[in-house]
């Protein structure tokens, strides 16, 4: 209990309060040990109109919270600049003002009130040799009062004035009429007398950046503006206040609070039901915001556990990232996450997921050990791609998260050894390199021409039977030319043709891998990816992809021929097989009708790429200019199957392509298209994502595609 | 109040109901981290909605929880539903698990958002309103400057009158004052409580309360007090 306060209560109401305090806080400790000295107290107060005893018996009931140490206001005198305030609330004339108080009693009362280091405005009324007086118009800090009528004078002595610069006498710096800034220095309460300060260290701390001596009226305080702005208006002061800019600012509530000392996280209340003791921490809404979500996420996770048992791994992942977005730190989560990415490949995301798991939670075993394994297991990929040395960090991790890790363990010595070796050997092998390259290169330059040789004598041959072959030497020309600007989102269309291809063949999962990996040898592996492929509509459709093989091999040579760069390429073609493919695979009706419209336009272009490579072909100007004309549709049409992966139809393209298009174009766009509307919505997700995840995304077209299979069944 | 001047038992134990609803809809307030305002308005618009209908049609705990969640988009402070269905469940539940996040999860939420629509359609969609703090701050601050230092910081005058502003609302005081009244009223009865005169008041010529509120008088001050009182006894009937 605050005893001061109890007393100046008490003393206030009198002796009915006492007793009804007695009687109603009896059984509060705090009070029955303070009323034992109360009634030692005198009580004196005059009689008070009949309505303050319905006061005292509420002041008596609530006598343990009111008098509670707890609302004592700990307001420090915090550093109330002028900028910080301005405009949080509405400053106001001086209440006194307002009510009219008579002078003398004010004066009395600023006399009593006034404090050592306050701040005072005054000006100048006469200098003397011991110092200067100043009437006091206006306070600076603490009790902001009107000072300007009561005509209180104020001395600031010769020491407490600073010399200025170099003149002799401080003093002979001030005039009469100057408005100074001062602090009080010391109060005669009695006499009512008032010595100032201009020396800084007379300042309260917090009030250190005042600048004492001469100022403008400028520098004079806000309430001294409004104050003297009232005495000639005489508003009311509600009227003052609704005029003011401040009171409508809706952030005035929470600076007044601040600076009068009321905490709104803990609202004080008299009503019994809401003292804060009585509310437990765990009812707040972020910590049951907190538990749903981990409950929330946890569910989750099970329901992910369970798709992946199933086999259904996208569904599970699915999940996983939607237990994470609900709680983004939940270890089960994550771990579950992790293992995921683990079975499917992608060990360093995997990695990620088990290290923000162990972060969160250092005690989680599972995460733990798959951390451990995963890391000997990435290790090992990197010890196979001859990077030793990061091989050699990978182990290391582990072993500091698992000591007892024997695999890791091993797997280091091993690796150390390896490190060893290569080290040695790397010195000869340096020497040894550079010959070799120059070779290499010779022998395969020699082996190329060879394959080619071959090729062009079988074109030859086939020349009469089936000008059909190459796709499109126009067409990867025209994207060898863009493949610079475009590799990221041919990359995306890969995937896509691959996710693609897959769905019509998904006979031969394995040949992913080959696929993803850019190829070592471009020209060998395309070749040898594209009879695969070919091999593989073969089962499907029989006659048209022999014809496609043979089309592929002299579009690849043809190609060659051109010199393009490597790596677009191969896919670019990729593409048109498995475009090809999808075909093939199709309904045979249709596949074979689309077959038949490819085949005049490759015609074409086929011709034209030979006259231009081999020079053998009859030189027709009119065929040429078309067939530039075709590679030019072609690489706008390959333009729009990049930006508009499925929604654009023929009439869309129209005024692309303009009017010059030939018939065989016509038709191949609308087989194009017709090729287009076979993917369905998968094709816009891939889109969107980063190039190492198509790993994962080629795996979940396939687990759609057989999810798909099975709803049907 | 009204109910208390006519006895009917009808009329009392609607106040009571208020009462308890306010009560949860304060501590809701807290726990939800609310601030002063939102929750004022909540319960401003709480009782100007039974003000309309009648306490039968409509579950009050809902109406409540619509109300605060009304009022945290009046005032700005905006308030999740999650959070609001979680602290409300709990305080009706005691220390039961937040719900899981299901249909029924769902169902609760829309009928939330559904009962605050009801409600602006039936306030007319007038739902700002000018509370008393803001008035109450300024006084304060008018009133620190002209007490003496010591004798402001030894009364907890603020806070007891911030505290008597915010219980008020268990009544119906905000609806049948005006806010400055309301305000002043509850500065009298703080400074009543601890005892401390406004120097100067006497032989001044316009009283402090006048000051603050040309239109009060002295009359009206002491029915919010009352009125206030009041509250406080229903407090100590309602456990």
């Amino acid at each position: 209990m605050d005893k001061d306060l109890v007393r100046q209560s008490f003393s206030y109401h009198g002796p009915t309060l006492l007793s009804l305090v007695k009687c109603e806080q009896h059984d509060h400790a705090g009070f029955r040990q303070l009323l034992g000295e109360l009634s030692k107290w005198p009580q004196y107060r005059k009689e008070r109109n009949l309505d303050t005893i319905e006061i005292q018996q509420f002041i008596a009931r609530k006598a343990d919270l009111l008098f509670a140490l707890s609302w004592k206001s700990n307001v420090r005198e915090n550093a109330e600049s002028q900028e910080s305030s301005e405009g949080c609330y509405a400053v106001m004339p001086p209440l006194e003002q307002f009510m009219e108080v008579p002078s003398t009693q004010k004066r009395e009362l600023f006399c009593r009130d006034v404090e050592r280091g306050d701040v005072v405005i005054g000006r100048i009324t006469s200098i003397r040799d011991f110092g200067f007086f100043m009437v006091l118009i206006s306070m600076g800090s603490g009790i902001l009062r009107a000072l300007e009528s009561l005509e209180i004078s104020a001395l600031c002595p010769i020491r407490d004035v600073p010399s200025q610069s170099n003149h002799g006498d401080p003093l002979s710096y001030y005039q009469i009429g100057d408005l100074i800034q001062a602090a009080v220095k010391d109060i005669d309460r009695y006499h009512e007398k008032i010595t100032l300060s201009l020396h800084k260290s007379s300042l309260p701390s917090h009030l250190s950046h005042l600048k004492l001596g001469v100022i403008s009226s400028e520098d004079m305080p806000e309430y001294y503006k409004h104050s003297t702005a009232f005495s000639s208006s005489s508003d009311t002061y509600e009227k003052v206040l609704r005029q003011s800019v401040a009171f409508s600012n809706p952030s005035t509530v929470e600076f007044l609070l601040s600076t009068l000392g009321i905490d709104e996280s803990k609202p004080p209340s008299l009503i019994r039901g809401l003292q804060r003791e009585n509310f437990c921490d765990q009812d707040y809404a972020p910590f049951l915001r907190r538990k749903q979500s981990s409950s929330w996420a946890l569910k989750c996770v099970k329901m992910g556990v369970d798709y992946f048992k199933l086999g259904r791994h996208v569904d599970a992942m699915n999940e996983y990232n939607k237990a994470l977005e609900i709680d983004p730190k939940n270890v089960e989560a994550l771990v579950a996450r992790g293992a995921l990415y683990a079975t499917k490949g992608s060990l360093n995301k995997a990695i990620d997921d088990f290290e923000i798991a162990l972060e969160n939670c250092p005690t989680h075993k599972n995460a733990r050990k798959y951390l451990c394994q995963t890391l000997v297991e990435r290790g090992g990929q990197l010890e196979e791609e001859d990077k030793l040395l990061n091989a050699e960090s990978y182990y290391n991790k582990a072993l500091t998260i698992d000591k007892s890790f024997m695999e890791a363990e091993e797997a280091l010595n091993k690796v150390r050894q390896c490190i060893q070796k290569s080290f040695e050997k790397r010195e000869k092998h340096e020497e040894k390199e550079e010959k070799a390259k120059e070779k290499k290169i010779e022998t395969s330059a020699e082996k190329l021409r060879k394959l080619l040789k071959e090729e062009k004598r079988k074109k030859k041959h086939k020349k009469s039977s089936s000008s059909s072959s190459s796709t499109s030497s126009s067409e990867s020309s025209s994207s060898s030319s863009s493949h610079k600007k475009h590799k990221k989102k041919r990359s995306r269309k890969h995937s896509v043709s691959s996710s693609r291809s897959r769905r019509h063949s998904s006979s031969a999962p394995a040949r992913e891998d080959e696929q993803l990996t850019p190829p070592a040898d471009t020209s060998a592996s395309f070749l040898k990816q594209g009879d695969c492929r070919i091999y593989d509509s073969l089962d499907r459709s029989h006659r048209k992809s022999i014809e496609f093989k043979s089309r592929n091999r002299s579009l690849s040579s043809s190609s060659l021929e051109l010199i393009d760069p490597a790596g677009g390429r191969s896919e670019d073609s990729r593409d048109s097989y498995s475009s090809a493919k999808t075909h093939a695979s199709g309904s045979t009706s249709k596949s074979a009708a689309s077959a038949s419209k490819y085949r005049p336009s490759r015609r074409d272009s086929t011709a034209s790429s030979s006259t231009r490579a081999e020079g053998k072909y009859r030189d027709d100007p009119k065929d040429r200019h078309k067939d530039s004309k075709t590679s030019f549709s072609r690489k706008s049409d390959s333009y729009h199957r990049k930006y508009s992966m499925s929604d654009c139809g023929a009439n869309e393209r129209k005024p692309c392509d303009g009017g010059s298009r030939s018939r065989e174009q016509s038709l191949q766009r609308s087989a194009n298209t017709s090729r287009k509307e076979a993917p369905n919505g998968n094709t816009a997700t891939s889109k969107d994502v980063p190039g190492n995840l198509l790993n994962i995304l080629n795996q979940i077209a396939e687990f759609k595609k057989e999810k798909g299979g099975q709803t049907k069944i | 109040m009204a109910s208390s001047s006519t006895t009917l038992p009808d009329k009392d134990r609607a106040a009571k109901t208020h009462f308890r609803i306010i009560r949860f809809i304060m501590e809701a307030g807290v726990k939800l981290g609310m601030h002063s305002i939102p929750t004022a308005t909540a319960c401003t618009v709480y009782h100007k909605f039974f003000h309309e209908t009648s306490l039968d049609a409509y579950d009050p705990y809902l109406v409540a929880m619509s109300a605060i969640y009304l009022a945290g988009k009046v005032e700005e402070q905006h308030l999740r539903t999650r959070d609001i269905i979680n602290v409300c469940h709990r305080y009706l539940n005691p220390g039961s698990d937040p719900l899981e996040v299901d249909a029924k999860f769902w169902e609760l939420r829309d009928s939330i958002v559904q009962c605050e629509l009801l409600m602006l359609r039936l306030l007319h969609f007038r739902v700002s309103f000018t509370h008393p703090h803001k008035y109450l701050l300024h006084y304060l601050v008018s009133l620190k400057n002209w007490m003496n230092r010591h004798s402001w910081e030894r009364t907890p005058i603020a806070t007891a009158s911030w505290a008597l502003l915010r219980d008020s609302y268990h009544g119906d005081i905000c609806l049948r004052y005006q806010a400055q009244h309301i305000a002043v009223a509850v500065l009298y009865f703080a400074l009543q409580c601890y005892g401390v005169d406004v120097p100067g008041n006497e032989s001044a010529e316009t009283e402090w309360w006048k000051v603050f509120s040309e239109d009060l008088t002295r009359e009206t001050i002491s029915c919010i007090i009352s009125e206030l009182i009041h509250v406080y006894t229903m407090d100590t009937e309602i456990p």
